[in-house]
């Protein structure tokens, strides 16, 4: 992964970790914590020394921050869970309640320590894990892309929360993010590894933006003042519906939708039933695109079940085009399971929940087997479609063993490849790099020029612009209703 | 959240202790007096009747459906199925009346610290557990991508089976993946040393604990000692 | 130096495959050991209420043929201990996964409460035993087998006997207790191990001895 790596950082440095996906900048923060034994196998050699002693020799020397929140996550009250690392180190509990409240204070944390960790957003449970890190008093932050599962004001406050706290206690920080422009004015260093591990630059961040930008941008790295990458064109015959409804008539259509749940085990648990959505009403026609804005919780995501086939709505109902009506009829969310992959299809916020099987060919033709397409004309559509995709040597790996992007880019292709005639997709650009994100957002408009109706759940402003403009709509919820 | 009165292990113990006392029932009066006495220590615990009387009703279902069951293939003898009914009312009656009583957390604090329970072990589980909900939720996504993708669950047992293990390994590598992260972020906190830590919030044995226990070994002796003052 | 990841684990020969076993001392637990079992008995807990949305329909039916036979649906609860025995390769991390699944199902809302914890432990037990067997040295078929047999007869002789089935008469009580067992040696046993071996190909157990048995196999 890394190679004869030597890195100085000073004390109270601001450094920022770039470089592209698989150069090992996680695995040089976790050698930086100190935590190279917890989940990394392989030969290690070398030395890492935070003010001249093992950072583990005294627990929290080092704080780490990672890309999902809630891996911090361990406790179901705010105090507990900052109290976790004191407890470790065996602090008296008398002292714990004094720090805990400094900690929380100190990462700029809303509410108090009776707050339970399950009713916060991400951005708040990123804030809850500063505070973790803060009340053992690190020296040294490191972030491992914090910020980047957040929408833009989550990720302002979070990054204002890491820089208060370290200007306040001295703190070395060292950040690795994909979205490195709002970072940039802030840090003092940036140092870029190459694939191989290598340090190519290091010095101040706007001298080796203005030298490597462009190369770091080829990359897939979100460099600041440079243009949106333009999305991938793709061949729209790869993409075309089978099913087609006339042109520019309502595909799916929510009528007064309602949703209400509590817990994903049935609302059984005695848990307060909430509102997801509130007679919610709109339209998907043949052959545009629709985003759904809208902050966190504000219902994106059932929404876009729901017009996916896959939530039933408590009240209403999600209709389809009377010619694409199934063996039931026209409600959605009664469709047989092939019956539903013909005409809709739909790519989960994260992409490890949506891959089926197990190699990549295969997962591209698992929907056009199940659906009794003919098979050569499914794997030669397959075939092109990763061929575009920048995906074609790796037709026969694991699906597991691709990269997060590689990923993403394969399920939003694997959607797609039967012709399905709606794409409803939730956060399909979020925390990715310029290429898959050129990527996810080329096959979308290739397969609303095709004649697909495309609905994107999504935060991310530069996606919305590309996708709505020319002839989209967006549509916004706030607290389960539409705006 | 107000604080439940009574500490989890006198009322774990509590929900347990019935397995001792429950085979002992096999006629319908015997089940009778037992369950009956139990209805009755139940109505001075029970404060939240709304959600302990739907809890009962799912519990009297399964003890319905099995002494239904008992009856039509088991000789259909009224009184073997009564009793099949009450002695399983009697085993899960107590732990539907306590359960909503007993929070995981405080759990792992009692028994690290009251019962000595080696501390990493009890506090990784009670971390794993807040992931609950989160793995719930998962369950559903993966769920629904079969779905959307033509290769759902539905169809008879044995499809459903293999679809029900295919999904299984997809839920444990998201999960072996949060194992990871959590590992990392944990020993970032100074779990990995931590074999002997401190608890912010102590975990104290009360009186009213020892009564509960007491209670929880009465409720074990009863069915015994009807029989014996029977006998 | 200052730390080394242990590049040279522990291995047992014999057989084709290659066994790596857990770094010694047998209880010298990492945190991701811990939290690994701890977790899959969470997922499987989640796995085990999916299976009881299942399990009505086809237990009725069984029972209507011969009550006993409806053990032969019994198997995928003793999955949990299997899986983390198989994979983490530690004593106690079976019992540990068994008991927080049943935890799990406590908390989702069992009608059982918390009286599943003695089945989770039971059956946790039960592959304990059955790993001590081989001093946690092997992690084969035949051990797989004989982990989900022994947490089937556990469950069944100390638990179900006197719980669930008493008004069974002895030979209906050993045809439960056989076709329990053959459940749990076939869908916990058998389909425990491919679960685990399944998940080491994917890479996610690449920090356990299932994980880095795959990895030197396709690097060889």
């Amino acid at each position: 992964m890394l190679a004869g790596l030597d890195l100085r950082i000073e004390p109270g440095e601001k450094v920022l970790l770039a470089g592209a996906s698989g150069s090992g900048k996680s695995t040089l923060l976790r050698a930086i914590a100190g935590l190279l034994q917890t989940t990394d196998v392989g030969e290690l050699s070398g030395e890492v020394s935070v003010d001249g002693r093992h950072p583990q020799e005294r627990a929290g020397t080092v704080g780490l921050l990672l890309q999902d929140p809630s891996a911090a996550v361990v406790a179901d009250r705010v105090g507990r869970d900052v109290a976790f690392g004191l407890e470790n180190t065996r602090t008296p509990p008398d002292l714990m309640p004094g720090l805990v409240a400094g900690a929380l204070r100190a990462a700029g944390f809303p509410y108090d320590e009776r707050r339970s960790t399950r009713t916060l957003s991400g951005g708040e449970t990123q804030r809850l894990a500063l505070a973790g890190a803060l009340a053992l008093r690190p020296q040294v932050l490191l972030l491992d892309e914090p910020t980047s599962m957040l929408d833009a004001d989550n990720a302002a406050r979070v990054r204002r929360s890491v820089l208060a706290a370290c200007e306040q206690q001295g703190t070395t920080l060292v950040v690795v993010e994909h979205q490195i422009g709002p970072w940039v004015e802030h840090l003092d260093r940036c140092v870029v590894l190459d694939r191989s591990g290598a340090v190519i630059a290091d010095g101040r961040p706007g001298e080796v933006l203005a030298r490597l930008g462009e190369s770091l941008a080829a990359e897939g790295i979100w460099v600041p003042d440079l243009p949106a990458p333009r999305p991938l064109s793709v061949d729209p015959v790869l993409v075309t519906p089978t099913l087609h409804v006339p042109v520019g008539e309502v595909l799916l259509a929510a009528e007064r939708v309602g949703v209400t749940y509590g817990s994903p085990f049935g609302g059984s648990a005695g848990e307060p039933r909430n509102v997801a959505l509130d007679d919610v009403s709109c339209v998907l026609h043949e052959g545009e695109s629709v985003v759904l804005g809208g902050g966190s919780g504000a219902g994106k995501s059932t929404l876009l079940a729901a017009l996916a086939g896959l939530q039933a709505p408590d009240r209403g109902a999600v209709h389809i085009h009377p010619r694409l009506a199934g063996r039931k009829g026209r409600v959605l969310h009664r469709l047989t399971s092939p019956e539903l992959a013909a005409r809709v299809a739909w790519v989960p916020q994260l992409p490890e929940h949506g891959l089926v099987t197990h190699t990549v060919l295969d997962e591209l033709l698992v929907s056009a087997r199940a659906l009794g397409q003919p098979a050569a004309a499914a794997e030669r559509r397959a075939r092109a479609l990763l061929e575009h995709l920048g995906l074609a040597a790796l037709a026969g790996s694991s699906v597991h063993h691709l990269s997060g992007g590689e990923q993403r880019r394969l399920v939003v292709a694997a959607a797609l490849v039967h012709g399905p005639a709606g794409l409803l997709l939730d956060e399909p650009t979020v925390g990715q790099d310029r290429n898959t994100w050129a990527a996810v957002t080329g096959l979308c408009l290739a397969a609303r020029n095709a004649g697909a109706a495309v609905g994107v759940a999504t935060h991310d402003a530069v996606a919305t612009h590309a996708l709505v403009s020319p002839g989209g709509r967006t549509l916004t919820l706030e607290r389960g209703r539409l705006t | 959240m107000s604080r439940p009165s009574y500490g989890p292990l006198s009322l774990l113990a509590a929900s347990l202790l019935p397995a001792l006392g429950a085979p002992a029932i096999h006629s319908t009066r015997h089940g009778l007096v037992c369950v009956g006495v139990l209805l009755l220590v139940s109505l001075v615990v029970v404060r939240d009747w709304s959600s302990t009387v739907r809890r009962l009703g799912l519990v009297a279902l399964a003890a319905l459906s099995l002494g239904l069951s008992t009856w039509l293939y088991g000789g259909r003898d009224l009184d073997v199925a009564a009793g099949a009914t009450l002695r399983v009312l009697y085993l899960v009656i107590p732990a539907a009346v306590l359960t909503p009583f007993i929070d995981p957390t405080r759990l792992g604090d009692h028994l690290a610290q009251r019962l000595h329970l080696p501390a990493r072990p009890v506090v990784a589980s009670t971390a794993a557990l807040q992931r609950l909900e989160a793995l719930g939720w998962q369950w559903q996504q993966i769920a629904r991508a079969r779905r959307a993708r033509g290769v759902g669950a539905d169809g008879g047992i044995l499809h459903r089976a293999r679809v029900t293990a295919s999904m299984a390994l997809s839920l444990m590598v998201s999960t072996m993946r949060m194992s990871g992260s959590m590992s990392l972020a944990m020993d970032a906190r100074g779990f990995g040393a931590a074999h002997r830590r401190t608890f912010a919030e102590p975990a104290p044995w009360q009186r009213r604990d020892t009564a509960i226990l007491l209670g929880g070994v009465a409720v074990a002796a009863l069915p015994w000692l009807y029989l014996v003052v029977t006998a | 130096m200052s730390s080394s990841v242990e590049s040279q684990p522990n291995r047992a020969s014999g057989g084709r495959r290659t066994t790596v076993l857990a770094s010694r001392p047998l209880l010298g637990y990492r945190t991701v050991d811990l939290v690994s079992a701890a977790m899959l008995g969470v997922a499987f807990g989640v796995v085990f209420w999916a299976w009881s949305l299942v399990y009505n329909a086809p237990a009725a039916a069984l029972y209507a043929v011969f009550p006993p036979l409806t053990a032969l649906l019994a198997g995928p609860w003793l999955l949990a201990g299997v899986v983390a025995g198989l994979l983490v390769r530690r004593p106690g991390a079976a019992l540990l996964a068994e008991v927080v699944a049943a935890a799990v199902s406590a908390l989702i809302g069992s009608q059982w409460g918390w009286t599943v914890l003695l089945s989770g432990a039971l059956q946790g037990v039960g592959v304990e035993i059955a790993l001590a067997l081989f001093a946690w040295r092997r992690f084969g078929p035949f051990v797989a087998v004989l982990a989900g047999s022994l947490a089937a007869a556990c469950e069944v002789v100390f638990y179900e006997w006197w719980q669930y089935v008493v008004d069974f008469s002895w030979a209906w009580k050993l045809a439960y207790l056989g076709a329990f067992v053959v459940s749990g040696a076939v869908v916990a046993g058998l389909g425990g191990l491919l679960l685990v071996r399944a998940l080491a190909k994917t890479g996610a157990a690449n920090a356990m001895p299932p994980g880095q048995e795959e990895l030197e196999r396709s690097a060889v």
